[in-house]
């Protein structure tokens, strides 16, 4: 007996090894440098050695405006991202499960900017946002929504940028959100709606109190998975405006990777990173333990 | 209240409606892109090209380096997809099968890694690389391109395999299988399905990804998404070239997406909603 | 007789050795930004031709040249042999270039603009080989400069006849006088000219040295005179286009530059400040092919006045093929004006623009020299962290200026401030 358990345990283990040694090399060790140079004064230009400088790197990010302003604007632009995408994913995957199989060709249309490279999303709506020579104005004005093409500056407003950079996170990954629910719609017992509608339930009702509630554990992986995604977002913003109009749209990575390789302070830019990090892991535990842990107490 | 067939009709209006909002972004890309680079910019701008122009296409001929970027993209691409297989199908299978203390951290770890912004560790991926003498090579991108969807490819997997009945393995060891051998000759000819949409995610993650390829890369192994965004020069952007671009980087891949694209979507909502 | 012999033995070893040494042909490898490949790549044929060495070009875009070769200089790699560098990075790059004193002769420093000269060391060394020079000229529509109405109805209104302008003054009246309203919908159909907010952290920059500033944002000690008095005349002059007449496109955020060029080729501004480039790249088929005229850069106070935007060749001390690379800029430089039939037309060298500037559509290289020539045309300070100063502290000073609600004064208060924390003073 004690033969068998061993070679089963040995079994898994051997099984782990190189997927483990990859990411122990490939992810571990570059998490672990990460730390290390944010205790360090490094420069880009002789990251092997640096000077240690103890917890000075983190009471400087701390301290600085520029970093909390980033945070706040990952953060906002994290909600604003998720939450259109959470409306109107959920709304379209309820109008395909209303149509049944007839939905298939929509979907399969729907489904088409996820194979979009971010790249190519970011580029194109910032084309198509540019005031003057932009679609997007020159339709709202046509269709008499706006008075001139230029009554919108989408990327040049610093109270608006941050949701025109959302806008192509939108586009590409609403159906993303939209086809995994519509999944979970599918999978909703249809005897639960049909014993709701016995029980005299209306249609707002049933949604409510029978398909949410089922949905939940979908809800809350779409939701954690995307909200991840959305907040660490980086070659869309930075193909768009680069963080700008005066940083109005910088959120972390873009502070990041700007003082990391344009300023080259790798290690003030190491210890912002380690501190988005963990706020990250806290956040996300955080969401977790809201959606998933209403979820089975109420069941 | 209304007729069904009204409502029926409103419905499909509505989602039409959707459909177009969503479509029209990459029509508009296709059709900006099949005008002249002039009239690209005209002001205010068309809808349809007037005159339908090759000429964004033409001058890619002009760019060798941007013709090499896509060789490079599929080169890199499949490299990861392969170190991703190898390394994501066994680790994935313990994961599914053995609910063991390192299977769990195991995973608990590969979701951990989700949260792990690229930019973060891309200076730390740059120097081990050099240590290693990766970089500017296809492998040493596709190894950092894997860093993305070995995690990626490890959770999809696991879906899959939960979905296998415990039956068919145990029915091969009793047949005198190894465990080894139940894997190879089981579990991966029937998770197959599984494992080409796990390749084609992870294909395409490479085939995406931009700021790895693009700390790492240098001569030889430019990818097309930093050869397309190299169209944005110091002036301003070439924007009738980076269309024609966009949209040939874009069509290969929405085209094999479509004709795949039960097994697709099936791979998309496998993770999230079994999770 | 046997002297004699021995000795020619010997050279003919030793020539025969330099002939094996100098025929090893070898692949340089050359970081570009695109503008850097359509310049040099005839040059650089002809060198492949006459040597047997390979150049390849890396061509990356504008952003990248600087963070690939950081990140080459960080890691030690030897990726690059040659570098062509925007003029903002040579001192970042400093350390790591080797220095290039020996081909910079008397006549060399001669045919090169002064303030390209300047430019070209760090701290009393040569480390870059000016490869073009670049700055921001008038352009202007012949068609309305050049309209007899116009000029008549130019002349009865302003006092003085209708030419491209040469002054901040005469400037600021042409672009009112061509602010027009063509249809009478109440909205402006086309403007005079455009206020650049999109790269706002260079734009107000031209405006104080031609305002008379000893040089922009640091002096040649580099101490602080980003509030004397010229910036503060100069950021004005920049913002009163915007904030105080209505003659330029109002999203001024949005206008970088390629916005500008397209504003202006879409017949949307009357004339506006660009780079001199763009003039032999006007299209065939834009619909005011024909139109466009060049002329220098306007004066302020102190005279006509630009920021220049030359690039360098440099190599890199990493570089595993030294010698070869030295060829090679030596080469590029001798062989410079062969970019100038290259689609952005330009070149470092004076001779260089000389030889073309009486040649038909070369119409902009006359204005280039003549305000590449000015004293007050001057380049940006050489301190490592220049690109943090122009994001962190010119592009917000810019930005906030132009919501037209800051007391400009204080704005470069503030920007002293700053840069006193990053330790100037």
């Amino acid at each position: 007996m004690p033969v068998i358990r061993l070679t089963e345990r040995r079994f898994v283990l051997l099984l782990l090894a190189p997927a483990g040694c990859f990411l122990a090399v490939f992810v571990a060790y570059p998490l672990l440098l990460l730390l290390r140079n944010s205790f360090y004064e490094v420069s880009l230009y002789a990251l092997n050695d640096g000077v240690f400088v103890g917890w000075d790197n983190f009471v400087k990010a701390l301290g600085s405006s520029r970093v909390r302003e980033s945070a706040a604007r990952t953060l906002n632009y994290t909600v604003i991202a998720l939450s259109a995408e959470f409306v109107l994913g959920f709304g379209a995957a309820l109008l395909f499960n209303a149509l049944g199989k007839r939905s298939e060709l929509l979907r399969t249309i729907f489904a088409f900017p996820l194979m979009i490279p971010p790249i190519v999303a970011g580029l194109l709506w910032r084309f198509m946002l540019i005031d003057n020579i932009g679609i997007v104005n020159h339709i709202l004005e046509t269709l008499g929504i706006i008075g001139d093409a230029s009554d919108i500056s989408w990327l040049g407003d610093r109270d608006l940028v941050l949701f025109s950079v959302a806008l192509p996170n939108i586009w590409l990954t609403t159906s993303f959100v939209a086809l995994v629910l519509y999944t979970g719609l599918q999978n909703v017992p249809a005897e639960l709606i049909e014993a709701a509608k016995i029980d005299g339930a209306g249609n707002w009702q049933r949604f409510r109190r029978v398909t949410v509630p089922l949905l939940r554990p979908v809800i809350a992986v779409v939701l954690i998975l995307r909200g991840i995604d959305a907040a660490r977002a980086f070659d869309m913003i930075w193909i768009q405006t680069e963080g700008g109009p005066r940083f109005a749209s910088e959120i972390l990575s873009i502070h990041i990777y700007r003082a990391m390789i344009r300023y080259g302070n790798v290690g003030e830019a190491s210890a912002i990173a380690t501190l988005f990090m963990l706020g990250m892991v806290l956040a996300s535990a955080l969401a977790f333990a809201v959606i998933w842990g209403r979820g089975t107490s109420q069941s | 209240m209304r007729s069904p067939l009204a409502s029926r009709a409103l419905l499909m209006l509505l989602v039409a409606l959707i459909v177009l909002v969503y479509g029209f972004p990459y029509a508009f890309l296709v059709s900006t892109s099949l005008k002249s680079p002039q009239a690209a910019l005209a002001i205010p701008p068309t809808l349809l090209p007037q005159q339908l122009s090759i000429e964004n296409y033409a001058n890619i001929g002009e760019h060798p380096s941007v013709q090499r970027s896509f060789g490079n993209s599929i080169i890199i691409a499949l490299l990861s997809t392969v170190i991703t297989i190898a390394l994501a199908v066994p680790a994935a299978y313990a994961v599914a099968r053995y609910a063991t203390w390192a299977g769990k951290t195991f995973l608990f770890v590969v979701l951990i890694t989700r949260l792990i912004p690229p930019v973060a560790v891309g200076i730390p991926l740059f120097v081990i690389m050099r240590a290693l003498g990766l970089i500017d090579t296809h492998l040493g991108v596709a190894l950092a391109h894997s860093t993305i969807s070995v995690p990626l490819g490890i959770w999809l997997l696991a879906s899959f395999m939960e979905g296998i009945p415990r039956e068919l393995e145990e029915a091969a060891r009793v047949d005198g299988c190894s465990r080894f051998g139940a894997l190879l000759r089981i579990i991966i000819p029937v998770a197959s399905g599984g494992i080409a949409v796990t390749a084609i995610f992870v294909f395409l993650a490479s085939w995406n990804e931009f700021l790895f390829s693009l700390l790492l890369s240098s001569t030889g192994v430019k990818t097309a998404p930093i050869a397309i965004a190299e169209f944005k020069t110091q002036y301003g952007i070439q924007w009738g070239t980076m269309t024609s671009l966009a949209v040939l980087f874009s069509l290969p891949v929405i085209i094999f997406s479509l004709l795949m694209q039960k097994r697709i979507i099936a791979g998309l909502t496998v993770g999230a909603v079994k999770g | 007789m046997k002297r004699i012999c021995l000795v020619l033995a010997i050279l003919v070893l030793l020539s025969l050795s330099l002939v094996a040494g100098a025929q090893d042909p070898v692949t340089l490898t050359v970081l570009v930004e695109q503008g850097g490949v359509w310049l040099q790549e005839a040059a650089a044929a002809q060198f492949e031709e006459e040597t047997g060495h390979t150049v390849e070009f890396v061509n990356v875009p504008y952003g990248s040249v600087f963070d690939r070769l950081s990140a080459e200089m960080a890691t030690g790699g030897s990726a690059f042999d040659v570098a062509t560098i925007d003029v903002v990075w040579m001192s970042h790059f400093a350390p790591f270039a080797e220095p290039l004193d020996d081909l910079f002769t008397d006549e060399v420093v001669d045919d090169l603009f002064a303030s390209l000269v300047a430019d070209a060391q760090i701290d009393g060394t040569f480390i870059g080989m000016p490869t073009w020079a670049n700055t921001e000229i008038i352009f202007y529509r012949k068609d309305m400069w050049e309209d007899a109405d116009e000029m008549a109805a130019f002349e009865a209104e302003y006092g003085y006849p209708l030419a491209p302008p040469t002054t901040w003054d005469e400037f600021t009246d042409m672009a009112q006088f061509f602010t027009r309203d063509n249809d009478g919908d109440g909205e402006i159909d086309m403007y005079g000219t455009d206020v650049k907010g999109g790269v706002a952290d260079f734009e107000w920059m031209i405006a104080v040295l031609q305002a008379g500033s000893p040089g922009v944002v640091l002096d040649a000690d580099n101490n602080i005179i980003i509030d004397n008095d010229a910036h503060v005349a100069g950021l004005e002059y920049y913002i009163s286009h915007h904030c105080d007449m209505d003659v330029a496109p109002p999203n001024v955020n949005e206008v970088d530059w390629g916005v500008a060029e397209n504003l202006f080729y879409q017949s949307q501004t009357a004339m506006f400040r660009f780079w001199g480039h763009a003039y032999r790249l006007t299209r065939g088929d834009s619909p005011i092919a024909d139109l466009v005229g060049a002329a220098p850069m306007i004066a302020g106070p102190g005279g006509i006045g630009a920021i220049p935007g030359p690039w360098f060749n440099i190599v890199p001390k990493t570089s595993q093929n030294k010698e070869e690379a030295l060829q090679l800029v030596q080469y590029l430089y001798d062989h410079n004006a062969m970019g100038i039939e290259a689609p952005l037309g330009l070149a470092a060298r004076k001779s260089a623009y000389a030889q073309y500037a009486d040649v038909e559509g070369f119409e902009n290289l006359n204005p280039l020299l003549e305000t590449l020539d000015s004293p007050q045309t001057i380049g940006r300070p050489a301190v490592a962290d220049w690109q943090q100063i122009a994001d962190e502290i010119l592009g917000p000073i810019g930005s906030d200026a132009l919501t037209c609600e800051h007391d400009v004064a204080e704005l470069l208060a503030w920007g002293r401030a700053e840069l006193e924390a990053m330790g100037y003073e």
